[in-house]
């Protein structure tokens, strides 16, 4: 329960992206990114499961909403999309977090997330191992789960993580593939 | 697991992947003799490879998977304090609206609860912040806060007054309004949102779906989620970005779209699109099918259309439309523009402005910001733009040479009145147009007097400390207006404040300061003090020799002015080369040409006022035809230059070519400026010497009776170009004998100057002299006399001892003496005029034989024969 009182914010002693960034900067862009990801999936839903919306159109719109900000005036497109990855991991996480909790006798909270969990796929559990496993990947090589943050939360190509992380396209497709299946082998695991 | 483990995992991973998928089971187990962790762990990635995994998902679907949303239905019969909900209203980012029912009293309330409070801080400040909002609104039409709490999860909501009614616009189509009413309901709005103003509060989310017109049909404003607190606007930039997520596009101000601090202009600008679309039942701009980006782009950089245009447009196109005058449409626009305009400088300042514009159309009455729009555009044009701002000053040099050229005309008949008169509407005209742009429409009113204007100007001049650079700007812009209207105090000051800002921004020594120094030059000058005037352009000069390079326009015009001051003390012998150095400049490859017309005016009146009236009037031409290139045919600078050809004519003798001219000139007057306005009367006034010279003074008479009454119309009864206009009609009276016109007009002259100039100027003089004319001629002797001495007094304190009206007076007086058989005092006064004519640059021969033949009487009546030998010897 402590957990779920407590407020999700981008945590910069885990890993500081940029650490200029104001807080309020963060703290809007969790917003907008959320209120997207809050979007798309009530999209989803109404158009059922061809809709095909990415995590590139996601981020971009982000992009497009906060672009002006002052705050992120000295970003590159490149960079706040990665710290846009960053915060989807995050929102996805939490929201994975509480509808576990939830399905798993929780308390009730209003307004928040309860009975519809048979209407979509049920993710939460994987996205929740996802998660476990992405940080012990950050023990061991923290450019890859970059990389996989990159591609999967944020929706870059190969040739933009490469240009962002300043590495290879060959090591971007290497390092993703290798990545994938471990992360994959490890949700296996998990179930 | 280890990097170094993970490293070895990830190479035999990769070697694996290249080998044929028969050969991989037995390389792993060949690499992995040892380890059956790591083998395992290999074998579960390959698989999961090949397989695919979670990963491979599309985000969005995995979002839809674990983000949630109510149904409609989902959270009837809840529990908020005494409330329970009944359904849902509407939802959006931030929070879920209800319709819920007090459970004791039975009555409706809306219900608005935060959504996903714990997704960051920043979400549960909004909400709390547009609950304490709400709580210190308390107003009719804006919509009451109830009851607020939280629920056991920390989730906070709060209950307000549930508005059952539509949307505004929805309410006027319904039922089919008239503009009246469509304005009367929109001033409720404003009155609301003015009075959240008073509070310290911008709404920032202005739209129609946020106003409800009840069924009774009263206003209720709603939805404060992204108010702001006045206060707090300085604070971080956050606070912008949010509205710019949060915010409606169509409705919101370009400041919000480009994400800078938002004042309460910004609620005036989203009041100005509801008008608009009260107006037109559109919005200015389509923005379906735009992306976010393409949106901005439109709304930023695009011209708004006027609601008429559009309403026009709907009209033709047979879908219904308002209905209103040609007039009140003009002002519709201009008022709904005026709240829209994408420049907060140009926007009404606040709402309570856009109230009273709205009760001025509501009443017939002019609007304000008319009336502000000239200063608008007056201001913003100066602040905006420095070399705007030069060009302005160039084009009133260029004006101060025009109305040397007034000065000019009026000297030739002996009548400097004009030339204050040419001034004032010269420069209101030069404003006018200026900062207009000729769009009649959004004009200033004919009332707006440039000295308002100015006065407005040097007083927001003043508040620009930030900006001294402008401000200097704007100091000399306005000081040499308002040397242009004769207020020498005023344009001192400001000319003074321009040299010392500058002199601190650029050095004493500057080409900046020199401009300045040049300005007061000329305001000198004006002030007929013209030591100080030839020091100053002689300084000014000085300083562009030294710091420019020769064929620097500013140079040229450095010498220019001091060739106008030479020519203003009537050194034309010194000015003539000096003007000639000015006008070599000008013609060179870089010269201005603007400033080359204005030196050869110059140079072609100095020519004139030396005789040399050839030269003048090839100069002459040569100014008709660089501004005939420079301005077209149709131009009222032509006008001016061709009434300059025609005083050479009138010179000349050749008074049939002077009307020739003076019509041409007329006709153009006429054509741009109408057949009312001052600037075609004064034309008419020319016209009516050359035709009086002709010896047709009646039909001088009728124009210049035409003339006066336009003047009478556009300046008031008591004004010097009244005077000057009755002047010229006194004469053409006289010259048909109607002396009792003749006098009333000289009289009602000497008056209006006695008025205008405080009992001193030798404008009266020449009045009070025309006037003894008039009566000498009908033989009363007694007040033709008194009237011949004021006169003389009068100039013995306002002009030089040796000026020729003072010899022309004497000799005037002279000739009454005599025919009254006073020889020896007339001898004394003919004596007087003979000596100053005779002294005179160019002695009016005409003038001087009549006198000699005064003298002669005089003095054979006196038996004195020896003395007059000696006199005229």
């Amino acid at each position: 329960m402590q957990q779920e009182k407590s407020e999700i914010f981008f945590d910069p002693s885990r890993e500081p992206i940029h650490p200029a960034m104001p807080r309020h900067a963060l703290d809007d862009l969790f917003s907008a990114a959320y209120e997207e990801l809050r979007r798309l999936a009530s999209a989803i839903r109404r158009t059922d499961s061809n809709a095909t919306v990415s995590a590139t159109t996601l981020v971009n719109e982000a992009w497009i909403k906060l672009s002006h900000s002052p705050d992120f005036a000295y970003q590159s497109k490149l960079h706040f999309k990665r710290i846009a990855g960053r915060a989807m991991r995050q929102l996805l996480i939490e929201a994975a977090r509480r509808k576990h909790a939830n399905k798993r006798g929780g308390d009730f909270a209003f307004v928040t997330f309860d009975e519809a969990i048979q209407h979509g796929p049920a993710r939460a559990g994987e996205l929740l191992a996802i998660d476990a496993a992405l940080d012990k990947l950050t023990e061991l090589s923290p450019r890859q789960a970059m990389v996989v943050e990159c591609r999967f939360f944020a929706g870059m190509d190969a040739t933009q993580i490469a240009q962002v992380l300043d590495i290879s396209e060959a090591t971007v497709q290497r390092d993703w593939r290798a990545a994938k299946a471990w992360l994959g082998s490890a949700l296996r695991q998990a179930d | 697991m280890d990097t170094a483990t993970w490293e070895k995992i990830q190479t035999l991973f990769h070697q694996a992947l290249d080998l044929p998928e028969l050969e991989r089971d037995a390389f792993l187990r060949h690499a992995c003799t040892d380890d059956a962790t790591m083998l395992a762990e290999l074998h579960a990635m390959l698989a999961a490879d090949a397989e695919g995994t979670f990963l491979d998902n599309d985000l969005a679907r995995v979002a839809a998977g674990v983000i949630e949303e109510p149904s409609a239905t989902q959270h009837i019969s809840r529990t908020f304090g005494p409330y329970t909900t009944v359904h849902l209203l509407g939802e959006g980012g931030m929070a879920v609206v209800y319709l819920a029912q007090r459970k004791d009293l039975g009555g409706h309330v809306a219900i608005k609860v935060l959504r996903d409070a714990w997704l960051s801080p920043s979400r549960r400040e909004r909400f709390l912040s547009e609950q304490r909002t709400l709580a210190q609104l308390n107003y009719p039409s804006i919509a009451h806060l109830y009851d607020a709490d939280t629920l056991s999860d920390g989730t906070p909501w709060f209950a307000m007054e549930y508005v059952q009614g539509i949307s505004l616009t929805a309410w006027c189509a319904k039922h089919n309004c008239s503009i009246t009413r469509r304005l009367q309901l929109f001033r409720t709005v404003c009155d609301a949102v003015q009075y959240a103003h008073q509070q310290a509060v911008i709404h920032r989310d202005l739209k129609p779906s946020n106003i409800y017109v009840k069924d009774d049909g009263s206003i209720r404003l709603l939805d404060f989620g992204i108010a702001k607190h006045l206060e707090t606007l300085e604070t971080p930039a956050s606070q912008t970005v949010t509205s710019l997520r949060m915010l409606t596009p169509a409705y919101a101000s370009p400041e919000q779209i480009r994400g800078e601090a938002v004042s309460v202009q910004a609620d005036v600008y989203s009041l100005g699109i509801i008008l608009f679309e009260l107006l037109t039942s559109s919005l200015p701009y389509d923005l379906s099918n735009l992306t976010p980006g393409e949106s901005a782009t439109l709304l930023l950089d695009h011209d708004t259309p006027k609601p008429s245009a559009l309403v026009a447009r709907n009209r033709m196109a047979d879908k219904p439309a308002l209905v209103a005058s040609r007039r009140e449409w003009a002002d519709l626009d201009v008022l709904c523009l005026a709240a829209l305009h994408k420049d907060q400088q140009r926007r009404y300042r606040t709402v309570d402005a856009l109230i009273r514009d709205i009760d001025h159309y509501l009443s017939s009455e002019p609007l304000d910001v008319r009336r502000d729009s000239l200063w608008y555009r007056a201001s913003t044009f100066v602040r905006r733009n420095r070399r705007a701002v030069a060009f302005a000053t160039g084009v009133l040099v260029f004006i101060a040479a025009l109305i040397t050229w007034s000065t000019l005309r009026i000297a030739r008949a002996r009548d400097a009145a004009l030339a204050e008169a040419a001034r004032t509407a010269r420069v209101q005209s030069f404003l006018v147009n200026l900062f207009d742009g000729g769009n009649e429409d959004t004009g200033p009113p004919g009332d707006l007097r440039v000295v308002q204007l100015v006065d407005r100007g040097a007083v927001e001049a003043n508040a620009l400390s930030t900006a001294p650079r402008t401000q200097a700007e704007l100091f000399e812009t306005l000081g040499t207006v308002e040397d242009h209207l004769g207020k020498y105090d005023k344009a001192d000051q400001l000319l003074h404040s321009s040299l010392a800002l500058r002199t601190k921004l650029n050095g004493p020594d500057s080409p900046e300061a020199a401009e300045a120094l040049l300005d007061i030059s000329k305001l000198r000058m004006d002030q007929a003090r013209f030591d100080e005037a030839e020091q100053l352009a002689r300084q000014a000069l000085a300083i562009d020799n030294k710091q420019l390079p020769p064929s620097h326009p500013a140079r040229a015009k450095a010498i220019s002015v001091l060739g106008m001051v030479l020519e203003d003390q009537g050194k034309y012998s010194e000015a003539i080369p000096i003007l000639q150095q000015a006008v070599a400049l000008q013609s060179a490859p870089g010269g201005v040409e603007t400033d080359l017309s204005a030196s050869l005016t110059e140079l072609a009146n100095c020519q004139f006022y030396s005789g040399h009236l050839d030269i003048a009037n090839s100069l002459n031409q040569r100014v008709l035809a660089i501004d005939r290139r420079l301005y077209g045919d149709r131009n009222p600078q032509l006008a001016d230059d061709l009434i300059n050809l025609g005083a050479v004519q009138y010179e000349w003798g050749h008074f049939t070519e002077a009307e020739k001219y003076d019509r041409q000139a007329l006709d153009i007057e006429r054509s741009f400026y109408g057949n009312d306005h001052p600037e075609t009367a004064s034309a008419m006034t020319l016209l009516a010497r050359a035709l009086n010279a002709e010896s047709r003074p009646a039909d001088a008479v009728t124009l210049l009776k035409s003339a006066l009454s336009i003047e009478e119309k556009a300046y008031g009864l008591v004004h010097p170009r009244v005077a000057s206009t009755l002047n010229d009609l006194g004469h053409a009276a006289q010259r048909t004998g109607n002396f009792d016109e003749a006098r009333a007009d000289f009289q009602r002259m000497a008056d209006i100057y006695r008025t205008v100039y405080n009992g001193k100027h030798y404008y009266i003089g020449v009045a009070l002299g025309n006037l003894a004319s008039a009566e000498a001629a009908q033989k009363q002797y007694a007040s033709a006399e008194r009237h011949y001495r004021e006169a003389l007094a009068m100039y013995a304190d306002t002009l030089p001892a040796n000026h020729k009206y003072i010899g022309t007076t004497h000799g005037k007086l002279g000739r009454l003496l005599l025919q009254q058989d006073r020889y020896k005092e007339a001898a004394q006064e003919s004596v007087l005029a003979y000596q100053n004519l005779k002294a005179q640059p160019t002695p009016p021969t005409d003038a001087l034989q009549e006198i000699r033949i005064d003298l002669q009487q005089e003095y054979t009546a006196l038996h004195q024969p020896q003395e007059l030998a000696a006199i005229l010897h």
